[in-house]
């Protein structure tokens, strides 16, 4: 867990995970545009010729480009050779052992043209460079485009033998790359490509330059804190001393300090991340070998429920054209955004959040079951953080309940109230949610899980037939339910028979996702019928749930805000909600 | 479909490196050593090795660098792995690297990314492309032209994918924003072609909305453009008025190859007049204003394209093209003329003569080398408008003889030639002509223009007063009788050695002998073949006054036999226009004094070498042919040579008039050709091909997707046992010959009850055969089969073999077993085709060329022509000697024979034969070329083939 609980949050604003996040959101975005933008070429675009004009030439959409830039020498050696369109080995060698037998001696034209191809070339000392060319190609580019290789040769091969250009091939293959941008012209200059090939970027000096600066200021804050906690474990009892920003102690900012590096850093998963590249593994190598045809994954019903919700079809266009940005803002109920989605507006306000980790066996028994739960303030105007908080909460069994350092525990557990401990300080004010209190919930049993899954896949056939019901516990109204069904690779959506809600396809990932908007009294239970060629039952785990609802375990709730100063009580909302953060059946 | 192959190193084989050592070397921290251990990485792989280690290594300790050349090198080793498997499948791997391009497309250095994205373009696997697709997005937004241009790029190609419209549902419309919104030229470029080869119709409308500021975009978006428009109104040829407005905004553009292009677009587009000619017009002004030989030539290639379909527009910009010969370059000159010659019409030959009369003054004043060359072809030139045209021979004859005394030989031979059939074929001008020759004729230096002179006025010398002018040029040019006295020759006696110095080197580089243009194999004599060379004006005999004497003191008596004859041609009609016959008595006694001059110098030891004997045989002839006349010999003398000259030209004449026919011909269609009605055709079922026009067709060609498939069961014909039916193994091929490679397709099948692991196709050539790709190794199951190809190179015209084994194991053996092949021999006939060539540059060939194959003919075909059709039959070649020449039944036969490989390599074959009394053909067939393999292989073919009688 990255996250900071600290009102540091901005500094590590660039949460690995979180971007990781956010990466598979935006994938299920242009997914679900691929289905409609799919849908509308079939009534716009005359449908049947398009696939066919897809086979073809992928480079070649220009029809004047370079096939090939080279150097041979006199005698048909080919030293390096760069070719700019799809052609086989064979051709392209047969192509540049013909062409010093086609060179004539004392010509004052330097191409050659043959059935097919035409060569344009320069004599470099002992060598040639030469350009391969289509005859319908334009020879006024193709001179200019000469020209400037041939001023680039000798930039980059000092000697101009046979040895020379051999050595700097690679060198020379970089620079023909600039120099001819997939076999088009490009007007550039040899300073241009010198620069291009040297990669000198200011931004990227200036990005390590930040980073450092970043890396050395955290530093500074941690060696600070650290002195800081010390002092004030010192000087513990006076009690005089410390603040809310040094909630998060020193191990932790180290922790995300560590998880920050690994996101900024640019290139690379190495630098013993691990997380980046594990979970990526894992989320790749699931992805579905078949391509999924649009017309299999465009069922009118199985848009998803979040698309569906946002999106109209006379938005449609709008929204697509626009879908760069929509991609990576699309509001899903998601852990990392949901705190952040309103800003408020309220003087006070208070987040009561309460994550679920459970892991489910198949058979049901309970892995592991654990509720944190927190709760955090946000006060907008200095004036209103002189308050105290009257908490309220249900006595649940394992329940236990920790405060921050600089809050007054006496108080808490004689009154119930959350309180500084020198109450002449006021709560510290902004826009950052300002953690006060943490709770746990522990020994759980099954029954007050709030939702189960039984799945039941069974061979029939030479099909398997999967089975899929779900079981809410009466205490809870979930919101936004998602069951994600792996399946194995499927080349078509599987063939849904009976579902209570919606559900969608992700061919990219290949699951299945079961999506309820709702479970309340009126549908406390519901099944899911779907239909795949065999596959081994364990493909189908771990299914994946995600909801949310709007009570807590606990119920814990702030009843009363008590201004300390003589004023007025400070409007106040309150946020409940509880998360399924990791709600496993495996 | 074969596998691309983006980039090509020259592998030296001593510095190849140890997998293992490139292993250590990638492990360890020292960048440099990274970067060289990379470098041979790739070397390796595109010599075929497959490093399959290899990848684990890079990805954990490569992908990681922060160094930008490893990067950069690491995205060119990803290009050239296999991605795939061998069922097309991606390999499972290849998810590692995609954390690594995300993290390179999000990377802070602009180029890092951009070359990430470029290096997607080459990319061709949606599983690969798909998480990357999103990063790619964002960077079309990057400030910098750099990533944004390569972003644009890299859309494209994942679009044209084809899963592209799942992966990027809405890249038109993207880009068509970027389109319209970015600065950057090049971006910009970039999406429109985007446009135009996915969404076309965005693209057009775009256009069409900008057609008024098309005239200010760039040169690149200006080409896209330009492009666009040829490919809409290929496809729908109703659209062009809309874009027609476009390209003539476009032509006034500064931007040459933009002008160039607008010009052949209107070309392909429409073959209304005005359109053709504003192309032609730009063309020629691209002629003029371009100082770039390869564009000048180029565009003369367009304009003679825009001649053979647009001719009467054409005829109109004569005068325009013929502006190009101020180039200084024959190749121009001589493409500018080719046009030109075939554009002349009655209006305009006035003056298109005029202007060549100009050049060929020019050419008379300054002194450049190649103004010889360019004389030549002026003069040539000239020829064959007077020849179409007679009524300009007037002009411009008087203005060509001034040039039969210059020292380029080549040009006066040209001019020779020239007046002679003017002469002929131009009654009204032969006065003149004659006059102005006999005039001139003093000042002819050289002896093969000398003897066609000479023949001229034997012939044309008609009236009384041209013949006694005739004898009397003649005279004087020979000067006094007699040629040699005994006292010249000890003063002359150090003249003579020089000039056996001279005359031995000329005999010792002349000794090779040469083919006739008539095919004979000849040995030249010396004396002609100096003649051949220069004009030799030598020491000795430069204090005399004519130039038929020098020649003749210089020891050239060919020139002498045409004195002779000649001669004896005035005589004998001076004898029939002379009323007094002391004069004809005398004018003969005269030309019997020169002639016997002439033999006693022959015979003397003055000279060298003493006459040969063909031409004293001639002399002698006309001495006996003026002492006792008679009428048959009269009429052969005065009549039949002209009588023979006249056949000839209008033989040649003839055969011009088949060529002609011949290619107007072509273009006909069959009278049961197909028609295609374009706009009636369904174009659901049409081809990929069929849609495709030519121009795409062109870039087909040329990166080899044409390979045309034979027909099948031409196929079947050729297959090749390997191995016999009793091996465990059997194995056939059939082996198709393209142009610089030879596909094997190998049909393997295990006989056995076995499976046989790594069963392995080991190839091994001989010859200039090179094999391109490793054998790989398969597992066949029992009595299953497999199809294994084979490519293999071949870089020159060469009979090659290509022998190898079959090796495998089986589970209990644990050697390995070996199956020797059946050699395979590849026939040098698939390589060369018959072509042609004029019999000057074949016998400047044959001098040049360093190989000679001499076979001895053997055969048991009795007849020479049956003989002569069964070789160019057996060996693909083409007969240059004209059949005419071939005609009738003399027991002799020579042929000269041309063929060229498809490497541009020439063959030349010379077949001599004479029938023997025993009626059996003898003779030599020698082949010449300027590689040994051809000369090599042919001779062998020749040898295993010219037996013939059987089949």
């Amino acid at each position: 867990m990255g996250r900071c609980l600290g009102g540091s949050d901005t500094l590590f604003g660039l949460d690995a995970r979180k971007r990781n996040f956010r990466f598979s959101i935006s994938f299920h975005g242009s997914c679900i545009c691929a289905l409609l933008t799919a849908y509308l070429f079939y009534k716009t675009e005359s449908a049947e010729s398009r696939p066919v004009t897809k086979i073809f030439l992928r480079c070649a959409w220009f029809t004047m480009v370079v096939l090939a830039a080279s150097i041979v020498t006199k005698s048909g050696k080919v030293l390096v050779s760069r070719q700019f369109v799809e052609m086989s080995r064979i051709r392209i060698e047969g192509l540049l052992a013909a062409f010093p037998k086609l060179v004539g001696t004392g010509k004052q034209h330097t191409f050659v043209e043959t059935e097919n191809v035409r060569y344009v070339y320069q004599p470099i000392e002992a060598l040639y460079l030469l350009l391969v060319t289509n005859k319908q190609s334009n020879i006024l580019e193709d001179l200019d485009t000469l020209r400037l290789l041939s001023k680039l040769v000798p930039e980059y091969s000092p000697s101009l033998d046979e040895e020379g250009v051999c050595k700097m091939a690679f060198e020379l293959i970089f620079a023909f790359d600039e120099a001819i941008s997939l076999g088009n012209k490009e007007n550039l200059t040899v300073a241009q490509v010198k620069q291009y090939c040297e990669m000198e970027s200011h931004e990227e000096r200036l990005h390590k330059l930040v980073m450092q600066n970043k890396i050395n200021e955290t530093k500074d804050i941690m060696k600070r804190k650290a002195s800081e906690i010390d002092k004030s474990k010192i000087e513990k009892n006076r009690g005089d001393k410390g603040g809310l920003m040094a909630l998060s102690g020193p191990r932790r900012i180290e922790s995300s300090f560590n998880d920050m590096s690994i996101s900024n850093s640019g290139s690379g998963f190495g630098s013993g991340s691990g997380i980046g590249l594990s979970s990526d593994v894992e989320s790749f190598s699931i992805k579905p070998k078949g391509r999924p045809s649009a017309s299999a994954t465009a069922p009118s019903k199985g848009l998803g429920m979040k698309l569906g919700k946002t999106q109209k079809t006379n938005q449609f266009l709008e929204s697509l054209k626009a879908e760069g940005e929509v991609i990576l803002e699309d509001v899903q109920p998601n852990v990392a955004q949901s705190k952040s989605s309103l800003p408020s507006t309220d003087p006070v306000t208070l987040t009561i959040e309460e994550r679920l980790n459970v892991v489910i066996r198949r058979d049901g028994a309970l892995n592991n079951f654990d509720i944190q739960g927190t709760l955090s303030l946000q006060i907008l105007n200095q004036e209103d953080g002189f308050v105290q908080l009257q908490i309220e909460n249900q006595d649940v069994p394992g329940l236990s309940f920790k405060t921050h350092p600089n809050i007054n525990k006496e108080l808490f557990n004689s009154k119930h109230i959350v309180g500084l401990k020198d109450p002449n300080r006021p709560f510290p004010a902004g826009q950052n949610d300002v953690g006060l209190m943490k709770w746990r919930i522990q020994g759980m049993d099954e029954a007050s899980l709030p939702l189960t899954v039984n799945c039941w896949p069974s061979v029939s056939g030479g099909e398997t037939y999967v089975n899929i019901e779900y079981e809410a516990s009466e205490s809870f109204d979930l919101q936004n339910v998602v069951i994600s069904i792996p399946l194995p690779a499927l080349r078509e959506p599987p063939s849904i028979r009976q579902i209570d809600g919606e559900w969608k396809y992700d061919s990219r990932n290949s699951t299945l996702d079961w999506s309820i908007l709702l479970i309340d009294h009126a549908n406390r239970s519901g099944s899911m019928e779907f239909v795949v060629p065999p596959a081994d039952s364990s493909v189908f785990f771990p299914i994946a749930v995600r909801f949310t609802a709007a009570s807590t375990y606990s119920d814990v709730k702030v009843a009363n805000v008590i201004p300390l100063r003589d004023n007025a009580p400070p409007k106040y909302t309150q946020r409940i909600q509880l998360i399924a953060d990791t709600y496993q059946v495996v | 479909m074969e596998k691309s192959c983006s980039l090509l190193i020259h592998f030296d084989k001593r510095s190849q490196a140890m997998a293992n050592e490139i292993k250590e070397a990638l492990e360890g921290n020292d960048v440099e050593a990274k970067i060289d251990a990379l470098k041979k990485a790739i070397m390796l792989l595109l010599n075929g090795e497959s490093l399959p280690q290899l990848f684990i290594t890079i990805v954990r300790y490569v992908l990681p660098s922060e160094d930008h050349t490893v990067q950069k090198l690491l995205l060119l080793y990803l290009e050239i792995i296999d991605k795939t498997d061998a069922r097309g499948r991606v390999l499972p791997e290849m998810i590692l690297i995609c954390q690594n391009l995300r993290n390179n497309l999000q990377h802070p250095n602009e180029y890092i990314r951009g070359v990430t994205l470029r290096f997607l373009c080459r990319l061709t696997e949606p599983e690969i492309l798909e998480p990357l697709v999103p990063s790619v997005l964002t960077n079309l937004d990057h400030r910098h032209p750099f990533i944004r241009r390569h972003a644009l790029l890299a859309i494209a190609a994942i679009y044209r994918l084809p899963t592209g419209e799942q992966l990027l549902p809405d890249a038109p419309e993207l880009i068509e924003k970027t389109l319209s919104s970015d600065q950057d030229l090049s971006a910009r470029r970039n999406a429109f072609l985007m446009l135009a080869s996915c969404a076309q119709p965005r693209a057009v409308a775009y256009l069409l909305s900008q057609a008024d500021h098309v005239a200010n975009w760039g040169d690149l978006l200006q080409m896209a453009a330009l492009d666009l428009i040829r490919k809409v109104c290929r496809a729908n040829p109703g659209e062009k008025g809309k874009h027609i407005k476009v390209i003539i905004s476009l032509l006034s553009c500064p931007s040459e190859a933009v002008v160039y292009e607008c010009a052949s677009t209107l070309v392909s587009l429409s073959s209304a007049p005005t359109a053709i000619r504003a192309a032609a017009n730009t063309y020629c002004r691209l002629l003029q204003s371009q100082s770039d030989n390869n564009v000048k030539l180029i565009v003369l290639d367009r304009l003679n394209e825009l001649k053979t379909s647009h001719r009467e527009i054409m005829v109109e910009m004569i005068m325009d093209v013929l502006r190009a010969l101020s180039s200084p370059n024959l190749d121009i000159r001589r493409k500018t003329l080719d046009i030109t010659l075939e554009l002349i019409t009655s209006r305009n030959i006035d003056e298109v003569v005029l202007t060549l009369k100009k050049e060929v003054v020019k050419t008379q004043s300054t002194e450049l080398d190649k103004n010889g060359e360019y004389q030549q072809m002026l003069v040539q030139a000239i020829h064959s408008c007077a020849i179409k045209f007679p009524q300009v021979a007037s002009t411009v004859v008087h203005l060509l003889m001034d040039f039969l005394g210059d020292s380029n030989v080549a040009s006066a031979i040209d001019v020779v030639l020239f007046v002679r059939e003017i002469i002929e074929t131009n009654h009204k001008l032969r006065v003149s002509v004659i006059t102005r020759l006999l005039d001139t004729f003093y000042q002819i230096r050289a002896a093969r223009v000398c003897s066609c002179a000479l023949w001229i006025i034997g012939e044309y010398c008609l009236s009384l007063s041209e013949v006694e002018s005739g004898i009397a040029t003649i005279k004087q040019c020979l000067g006094d009788v007699p040629f040699y006295t005994a006292t010249e020759e000890g003063e002359t006696a150090d003249a003579s050695k020089k000039l056996q110095q001279v005359n031995s080197s000329v005999t010792v580089s002349s000794r090779r002998p040469v083919v006739l243009a008539d095919g004979t194999y000849a040995t030249q004599s010396a004396a002609l073949e100096t003649a051949l060379s220069a004009p030799t004006v030598l020491p000795g005999s430069l204090a005399s006054p004519g130039n038929l004497r020098a020649l003749i003191l210089s020891g050239d008596f060919f020139v002498g036999a045409v004195i002779a004859s000649t001669l004896t041609k005035l005589v004998l009609r001076l004898e029939e226009v002379q009323p007094s016959k002391a004069e004809a008595n005398k004018a003969c006694t005269d030309a019997v004094l020169i002639m016997t001059s002439m033999l006693q110098l022959g015979q003397s030891s003055f000279l060298p070498h003493p006459i040969d004997n063909d031409s004293y045989d001639r002399i002698v002839l006309c001495i006996r042919l003026l002492c006792n006349t008679g009428d048959d010999v009269r009429k052969i003398c005065s009549q039949s040579c002209r009588q023979s000259f006249a056949a000839m030209l209008a033989e040649k004449q003839f055969q011009e008039n088949e060529a002609i026919k011949a290619k107007a011909q072509i273009s006909y269609a069959q009278p049961d050709d197909l028609i295609d009605f374009y706009h009636l055709k369904s174009r659901k079922g049409m081809s990929q091909l069929e849609l495709e026009d030519e121009v795409q067709d062109d870039l087909k060609r040329a990166t080899g997707e044409f390979m045309k498939d034979g027909d099948d069961a031409n196929k079947l014909n050729r297959i090749l046992q390997l191995t016999g039916f009793s091996d465990p193994v059997y194995a056939e091929s059939f082996v198709t010959v393209h142009h610089y490679d030879i596909v094997l397709d190998v049909t393997v099948i295990n006989r056995t009850k076995e499976t046989l692991q790594n069963l392995c196709l080991e190839l091994a050539t001989m010859g200039d055969l090179k094999l391109v790709d490793r054998p790989q190794n398969y597992t066949l199951a029992p009595e299953s089969s497999k199809q294994i190809r084979a490519n293999i190179k071949v870089s020159s015209t060469e009979t090659g073999v290509i022998f190898g084994n079959i090796v495998y194991e089986t589970s209990n053996v644990h050697e390995r077993t070996v199956v020797v092949l059946n050699d395979i021999h590849i026939d040098i006939m698939a390589y060369i085709s018959p072509a042609t060539c004029s019999d000057v540059t074949f016998r400047n060939m044959w001098a040049e060329f360093e190989w000679e194959n001499k076979v001895a003919v053997n055969t048991i075909i009795q007849d020479e022509r049956e003989f002569l059709n069964h070789i160019i039959k057996s060996t693909n070649m083409k007969c240059l000697t004209p059949l005419s020449a071939l005609d009738g039944n003399c027991g002799f036969l020579a042929a000269n024979l041309y063929a060229k490989s498809v490497f541009g390599e020439d063959a030349l074959v010379n077949i001599s034969v004479e029938k023997q009394a025993d009626r059996k053909l003898n003779g030599y067939i020698r082949i010449r070329s300027k590689t040994q393999g051809i000369a090599l292989s042919l001779g062998d073919k020749i040898t295993l083939k010219q037996k013939g009688g059987s089949n």
